[in-house]
């Protein structure tokens, strides 16, 4: 009995990497540029698709790897540049709905490319295994769970310690200000973007490998993501990471019990609900505040 | 939007190696009334729906009528008339489906429809087929609304018996005690085969569980540890290809090939599976066939695959379906070319396709029939392969099934004098 | 003001008489079946509309509403002998009312975490739906069988498609009437303040609570009065139907047609339903129309927030006062 439950939780804690992985990047760009970008499964399938293209037309592995980091960074600060700036001062609202006019364009960008067979993205590492829990674990879904604690260390590190990410402290808390300041705006959203658009391609990779390849589901992967990254209220990085991991193994656990089995993938979504209302406690007034 | 297995590469080493046997025979494909010459008359208009978006492509079949009926317009047609043959697709969306039934049955007037294949569409259009009185010849049917209606007839078996098949077949040869059978969470789809899986279990006395994902689900892995934990010695992948290729693909991930016995109907008996699974499943896996194989010698098997090539188009799937489209097709245009060229129109063509009785081709274990009744299922024996050295080894030939199910079927095929 | 909104509801009027009964006699029958989709999903948008336009709040779950009223409508159809109209209103109501609950926990949420809180339900349901099915006249509370679906009533006047897609057109009118007159009323004027600032409106002696429910009640009635006419249109529901990305495009597409006015939801339900079809019909692929959406919905965050419709109204009325 004790295997199963290893199974089940190695297994959760794979599928709930992805999530803090894709969390990971929608709440970096969002603390330094107040865009949630629901584009950000889109960024993402895109990578995993040109990675697959690439691999396809012969290319050396790591060089279809390397295309989909490509691919999500030129997306992601493509948007950045052009679109974004004449949205730099409306309501995270408005920012958040613009981003889903991106991620339509190139869902449908996606479907004129690539039609619907079924494709296969193999990474090396999916032959490679070891036995964890008496669960035969491949690598790459080691990579998965390395990756996005590697990510979140990383990005709380370069957040603390570099000028870059004091700037793009002073961003997320007051962009007026920042400006006032003399931060080179530009810049510093430029690398959010470009940060969060790499991230979004090695979740492409990863995702498209460990679960499936298809446009439409890496695209809206973005909604289990949001609710990782709704657990770290949009804002905070190691909360995100627990979050994702959480929704993960509770969802693979539901498996166990029966009943909820079938349920068992409305728990990224139950989970952020009841974080939202706790979020929401004390609060009397029945008006609603600034976001 | 023509969909191969995984790489346009592996569809390719797959039909060339699928159409060796048919090339050796060098003649020309028979059609129809076969005079070599192209027919010029009035069009007789032909629909025909499939269902081709993910998780599945059920294209073949209109592939596979397709191609018959150029061969029949280029060899005199139905009697000096052309068939005009209209395909869409429903793309998995009951609202497109309906659409473009509408379009065909009602703005088109089409005399009948041919070849489809889809997991939606009849669902919808059923009701609208019996009240305009319109035949489908339905070749890729995976719904029990194809199968219990009276304007539908299906030359493929389906999930239902061709997985109780797949199923005998377990039981008697390889010990099977304790099956999941894994489908979607679509009532008249995975739901309702699934429960004549469990039914069909307990009348031998053995166990049964349904393991229903939902058809959207991204995690495939949860659903096979689902499969573990229920604790059983067999699994049925009541399954399109897609889908079941990557649950097999997460369960050889976990090392799951010895602790199951594996089994699964007809989708994926198709070229190229070989490719993509390797040889890891050699031998470790059933699956139930409901047509012939794509190499026999039959006449009709070795003129389908000369109708494809001579006829098909490029990305044209090759598959069971495509067996089944073709000799759908060839079951209309036989009982049409009996018919007046003239008084071809719906009603006519409709008691034509009703009158179609004892059809015999090597592609079926037994003969096709259609007469007039609430509904059809005239094929459900089959044969079983195993899956060998990537490509498949016939492990069983015709055999039917025994189930309460085919009760009212059987009834039939003793009205019109069929054993 | 009073003699604009005056003209407004006589155009809408002439154009519903026109469309009722010129549309059917020449459209073909695979039209009339995309018209009256693009019907019904008007209605539906014209739900998220009133949300946005009155409030400003994003409502990215209609779609989970209309498919909660489809499951209402299916449930007694099968369960009771209910006349179609009387099931129609009744889904209506009681999506209106599950609507409103839903909003409740939300009421002190707006921008972007209610926008996140609806797009977790929309979610949400879309597994329930998966999960539990739609009735299909099984046994039981949620009455599924594994089996071939049973029929599902129209009314004895619109059993043709053609009567039905009047029937729809005649509900399309009487909703739009329904949102007009909250707008013109007393609900209009406390949203208009609500929005302005909710503490002021409060102050003014609004209760503000409540008017915010109303709006998300009379939402969440206009979505399952279009899941139970859907029903009737399909003659059955399935729960890939109702996938959450529906529920943002449908948002998106009330924004592009413009929220402000019932013309602005007439377009939503045309380019959400007619575009793809027409595009269908053509031999393109539906992935066009992703696209026209994707850059129409930016275009009008950024530079026309009162989408298409507002662009013709305001078109129209310059050339008025140009004359």
């Amino acid at each position: 009995m004790l295997k199963v439950y290893g199974l089940f939780l190695v297994s959760g804690l794979a599928v709930g990497s992805l999530y803090a992985l894709a969390g990971i990047g929608l709440v970096i760009l969002r603390r330094s540029t107040g865009f949630l970008n629901f584009a950000y499964g889109a960024l993402a399938a895109a990578a995993a698709m040109v990675a697959w293209q690439v691999a396809d037309w012969g290319a050396w592995g790591p060089i279809a790897w390397l295309s989909a980091l490509l691919t999500g960074v030129i997306l992601s600060v493509a948007y950045g540049r052009i679109i974004a700036p004449s949205l730099a001062w409306r309501e995270p609202a408005v920012k958040a709905v613009a981003t889903l006019g991106y991620m339509l364009i190139l869902l449908g960008v996606m479907g004129l490319l690539w039609d619907d067979e079924l494709r296969k993205l193999s990474l090396p590492t999916d032959k490679m295994a070891t036995t964890l829990l008496g669960v035969r674990v491949t690598v790459t879904r080691m990579i998965a769970l390395g990756l996005s604690v590697a990510a979140v260390i990383a990005m709380i590190l370069y957040l603390d310690r570099s000028r870059m990410g004091l700037n793009m402290r002073a961003l997320a808390d007051d962009r007026d200000h920042a400006a006032l300041l003399g931060i080179p705006i530009v810049r510093v959203e430029t690398i959010a973007w470009c940060i969060s658009g790499a991230l979004a391609g090695v979740t492409g990779l990863l995702f498209g490998s460990l679960v499936r390849l298809e446009p439409t589901v890496i695209t809206f992967m973005v909604i289990p993501a949001t609710a990782a990254a709704i657990v770290g209220r949009l804002n905070s990085l190691p909360m995100t990471l627990l979050g994702g991991l959480l929704i993960g193994v509770v969802e693979a656990m539901l498996t166990l019990y029966k009943p909820l089995a079938p349920l068992r993938a409305m728990t990224p979504f139950v989970i952020a609900g009841l974080v939202i209302l706790w979020m929401q406690r004390g609060t009397n007034l029945t008006f609603a505040t600034k976001d | 939007m023509k969909t191969t297995l995984l790489f346009a590469a592996t569809l390719m080493a797959g039909a060339a190696f699928m159409a060796e046997p048919a090339k050796a025979d060098g003649h020309a494909p028979v059609c129809g009334l076969n005079t070599g010459t192209a027919a010029t008359g009035d069009p007789i208009k032909v629909g025909g729906i499939n269902g081709n978006a993910p998780p599945g492509d059920f294209s073949g079949g209109t592939d596979g009528a397709a191609a018959y009926f150029d061969c029949v317009n280029a060899n005199g047609g139905v009697n000096g008339r052309p068939i005009e043959y209209i395909v869409e697709n429903d793309q998995w969306n009951p609202e497109l489906a309906g659409q473009v039934a509408t379009k065909l049955v009602k703005d088109e007037n089409v005399v009948a429809l041919v070849g489809n294949g889809s997991v939606v569409e009849m669902a919808v259009n059923a009701p609208l087929y019996a009240s305009e009185d319109v035949m489908v010849m339905a070749s890729g049917c995976a719904i029990s609304e194809c199968y219990e209606s009276s304007h539908i007839v299906s030359t493929n078996q389906g999930p239902l018996p061709s997985g109780i098949g797949a199923l005998k077949f377990a039981i008697e040869e390889l010990g099977a005690t304790n099956a999941a059978c894994i489908g979607f969470n679509i009532p008249n789809n995975g739901g309702w085969a699934c429960d004549w899986m469990n039914e069909y279990m307990e009348s031998k006395g053995l166990q049964g569980t349904s393991i229903l994902m939902d058809p959207t689900a991204v995690d495939l892995n949860s659903v096979y540890l689902q499969a573990l934990a229920e604790g059983v010695d067999t699994i049925l992948l009541m399954l399109p290809a897609g889908p079941a290729i990557g649950l097999l693909k997460v369960a050889e991930e976990q090392g799951g090939r010895d602790l199951f016995k594996w089994v699964s109907p007809t989708p994926l008996y198709e070229p190229g599976v070989g490719e993509i699974l390797g040889e890891y499943w050699s031998e470790n896996l059933y699956i139930n066939i409901e047509l012939n194989e794509f190499d026999s010698e039959g006449a009709d098997n070795q003129n389908w695959a000369k109708v494809v090539e001579a006829y098909g188009q490029d990305g044209d799937r090759q598959d069971t379906f495509s067996q089944s489209g073709y000799i759908s097709a060839k079951f209309f245009v036989d009982a049409l070319l009996k018919l007046d060229p003239a008084t071809i129109d719906r009603p006519t063509v409709t008691k034509a396709i009703q009158g179609i009785v004892g059809a015999e081709s090597d592609l079926l274990c037994k003969p096709y029939y259609v007469g007039e009744a609430d509904r059809h299922m005239p094929n459900h024996a089959g044969r079983m392969v195993v899956f060998k050295d990537g490509g498949f080894e016939l492990v069983r030939d015709c055999y039917d099934i025994d189930t309460n199910y085919l009760d009212p079927i059987r009834a039939q095929e003793a009205a019109l004098g069929l054993k | 003001m009073q003699l604009l909104t005056h003209k407004s509801t006589l155009v809408g009027l002439v154009a519903l008489l026109l469309a009722v009964i010129l549309l059917p006699m020449f459209a073909g029958a695979l039209w009339v079946k995309v018209l009256t989709s693009a019907a019904i999903f008007a209605l539906a948008a014209s739900g998220v509309s009133l949300v946005y336009a009155q409030l400003g709040l994003i409502n990215l779950a209609q779609i989970a509403l209309i498919g909660i009223g489809g499951w209402i409508a299916l449930r007694l159809n099968y369960g009771t002998a209910l006349p179609v109209t009387l099931i129609v209103l009744g889904s209506g109501i009681l999506t209106g009312l599950i609507g409103a609950l839903f909003a409740l926990p939300a009421l002190r949420m707006r921008g972007l975490y209610l926008a996140l809180v609806t797009l977790m339900v929309a979610a949400l349901f879309q597994i329930m739906f998966n999960a539990f099915q739609f009735p299909n006249g099984g046994e039981g509370f949620w009455g599924v069988a594994q089996k071939s679906a049973a029929s599902i009533r129209r009314p004895a006047f619109a059993e043709t498609d053609e009567a039905y897609f009047r029937y729809v057109l005649i509900a399309l009118g009487l909703s739009f009437a329904l949102i007009g007159l909250h707008k013109a009323g007393r609900p209009g004027r406390a949203w208009a303040m609500t929005r302005q600032s909710e503490a002021n409106a409060m102050a003014a002696g609004i209760n503000v609570t409540f008017y915010k429910l109303w709006a998300f009640a009379l939402s969440g009635l206009l979505a399952g009065i279009a899941g139970a006419l859907l029903a009737g249109a399909l003659g059955q529901l399935d729960a890939r139907s109702f996938l959450a990305g529906e529920g943002i495009l449908l948002f998106a597409l009330a924004v592009v047609g413009g929220a402000f006015s019932w013309l602005g939801a007439v377009f939503a339900g045309l380019l959400y339903k007619l575009l793809p079809a027409l595009f269908n019909d053509w031999g393109l692929s539906a992935d066009i129309a992703l696209i026209i959406f994707g850059g129409a919905l930016m275009h009008a965050i950024m530079t026309a927030p009162h989408g298409i419709a507002g662009q013709i109204l305001g078109a129209f009325n310059k050339e008025k006062s140009d004359d």
